[in-house]
């Protein structure tokens, strides 16, 4: 794994590659796709970072951006994507300090794809922007929230859609859930769909809600702990996160510490 | 010696009082068999036992193994030894069986259950219940079929080995194939482990397979009479108006309309049954 301490533009090689941020100072981060690649960056270490991500025309990617930084982070990021160019950004975030991200990613030419997905195990405050912007016809975006919220946990959503006048036969679409344990956990998500064009097809889907008792008795009546189905049940729910890596070792690592990750903060 | 003992449990669920004061001993070993009409009390007994939040207990002590259970979590009631094989079984979606099952074990053991006698475990079980070889990568019990539903609540029974089972209508949903097949494996752990039962059934064909020693009839939250196995047979045959009519009582209000005309157990297995697959 390569570490990353000092701003710096890379060109993404073809096929499996992966980092480390762990910069002491404000980060900038340039990511260059022109081959298919298949990216894990993980987050160590950073105050603020700024992230762009090039997906040249005709390449097919996915980056994940793993945070385990004990401190704050903040990031903002631009993604473009361009002619027939395929994009997956995805986030897992286990790591129990405070995140704040706005993502904004644009579908500048024809054909273009992306897809925003985060997977959130919320114990302090997350907060994020969350934008796909169609600026072209043909182009589709979807973005995929889900979180579990712990009893210390705060979370906000703004995930936007938006697509230009123009942009015709264009698609956008949208689902964030949210899953709480326990009463009185706050939860915001603000779905937006933003549409100046006729001829589109647009979708969102959206609920926060507690985990079902039933199935909460029903587990324990088998003698598991409410701590025990709390963190199995998340891990269920978050899990699908690693799905957008093809790198099996890669995926099945990231799972274990993912599921490590829950169980601790879980019988917190 | 692990006995279950109930004194005068009254039990409420949404204000109405469902249970009226039940007394019932169940000493290790033994075999009985909960009869009654629908929504008299039964399922309701046993939640109350396995410790339901649904269910308030205003009245009475359930103790087991000397153990106060009214003050023990439900996790903690099956880690001393009792399981409910349940009626309507939930689906816990993103949860793998082998996951939960996994889980389940470790928490009554010192250490966790080593990976290959966990999958050693598994397989025969799976093989025992005749369940479909991929079993331990789904979710638990989604997508499952009824019938599927109730076999995974004996596979749970089987790997969890408890010391007394309950079991909620277990048979009802089964095919008499799978009703062979749930009831041999229920045997076979019996024989092994000695474990007590309390069965809910509506049919013969099920008890006489379980055989249960003790037979007792909730009527309107109270047991009305207990026996032996004639009592089940006599009820499989006359249904529960002699009992009405020999005590001097009437059902609680959901069964009066079946109270009307003899109510022989296969017409309220039936009636239930399509209950269930209108609701």
């Amino acid at each position: 794994m390569e570490t990353v301490r000092t701003s710096q533009t890379l060109v993404l090689p073809e096929g499996y590659s992966a980092y480390e941020i762990n910069a002491d100072e404000d980060l900038s981060l340039q990511l260059k796709i022109i081959r298919p690649c298949d990216v894990f960056v993980r987050i160590l270490k950073a105050a603020k970072m700024q992230v762009n991500i090039e997906a040249a025309e005709g390449v097919k990617a996915a980056v994940l951006f793993y945070n385990s930084s004990k401190d704050t982070v903040t990031s903002s990021e631009c993604h473009t994507v361009m002619k027939d160019a395929d994009l997956t950004v995805a986030y897992g975030e286990c790591n129990g300090a405070e995140t704040y991200r706005k993502v904004k990613v644009e579908l500048k030419e024809s054909g273009a794809n992306a897809l925003l997905s985060t997977a959130s195990l919320v114990n302090e405050k997350k907060e994020y922007r969350m934008e796909v912007a169609n600026l072209a016809p043909h182009t589709s975006g979807d973005i995929r929230n889900f979180a579990v919220v712990l009893s210390e946990g705060r979370l906000m959503i703004d995930a936007i859609g938006r697509i230009v006048k123009g942009a015709y036969r264009s698609e956008s679409h949208q689902t964030s859930r949210a899953l709480s344990f326990a009463e009185g956990q706050r939860s915001e998500i603000l779905p937006e769909l933003l549409i100046d064009e006729n001829d589109v097809q647009a979708s969102h889907a959206m609920s926060i809600g507690r985990v079902d008792e039933d199935q909460l008795y029903y587990m324990m009546s088998r003698g598991l702990s409410i701590e025990q189905c709390t963190s199995l049940i998340s891990t269920g729910y978050l899990m699908p996160v690693t799905e957008v890596l093809k790198n099996e070792e890669l995926r099945s690592t990231l799972a274990e510490e993912m599921e490590r990750k829950i169980t601790e903060l879980c019988s917190m | 010696m692990k006995t279950l003992e109930i004194r005068n449990l009254h039990v409420k669920v949404e204000d109405k009082e469902i249970l009226k004061g039940v007394d019932l001993t169940v000493a290790e070993n033994e075999i009985h068999a909960l009869m009654g009409p629908n929504g008299n009390g039964k399922s309701t007994l046993l939640a109350a036992i396995m410790g339901n939040p649904k269910y308030e207990i205003t009245e009475g002590e359930i103790i087991y193994d000397g153990k106060d259970l009214l003050a023990m979590p439900v996790n903690e009631r099956s880690i001393a030894g009792i399981f409910l094989a349940m009626q309507y079984p939930q689906e816990i979606p993103g949860v793998t069986n082998s996951d939960f099952l996994r889980a389940a074990m470790n928490v009554r053991r010192e250490s966790p259950v080593p990976l290959f006698t966990f999958i050693k475990a598994i397989e025969k079980t799976i093989k025992d219940l005749q369940m479909k070889e991929d079993l331990a990568h789904r979710f638990l019990n989604e997508g499952f079929s009824g019938g599927e539903k109730k076999r995974n609540e004996i596979v749970q029974m089987e790997l969890l080995k408890p010391s007394l089972s309950m079991l909620d209508e277990i048979d009802s949903g089964l095919d008499v194939d799978a009703i062979k097949i749930v009831g041999d494996a229920i045997s076979r752990l019996r024989e092994e482990t000695g474990m007590s039962i309390i069965v809910v059934s509506h049919y013969e064909r099920f008890l006489e397979m379980i055989r249960p020693q003790f037979t007792h009839v909730l009527v309107d939250g109270r047991i009305v009479c207990s026996g032996g196995p004639e009592l089940a047979q006599r009820i499989d045959s006359e249904g529960y108006d002699w009992i009405y009519r020999e005590y001097n009582i009437s059902p609680a209000a959901e069964a009066d309309e079946t109270a009307a005309r003899p109510a022989s157990i296969g017409v309220c297995a039936v009636r239930e049954s399509v209950k269930g697959a209108e609701q």
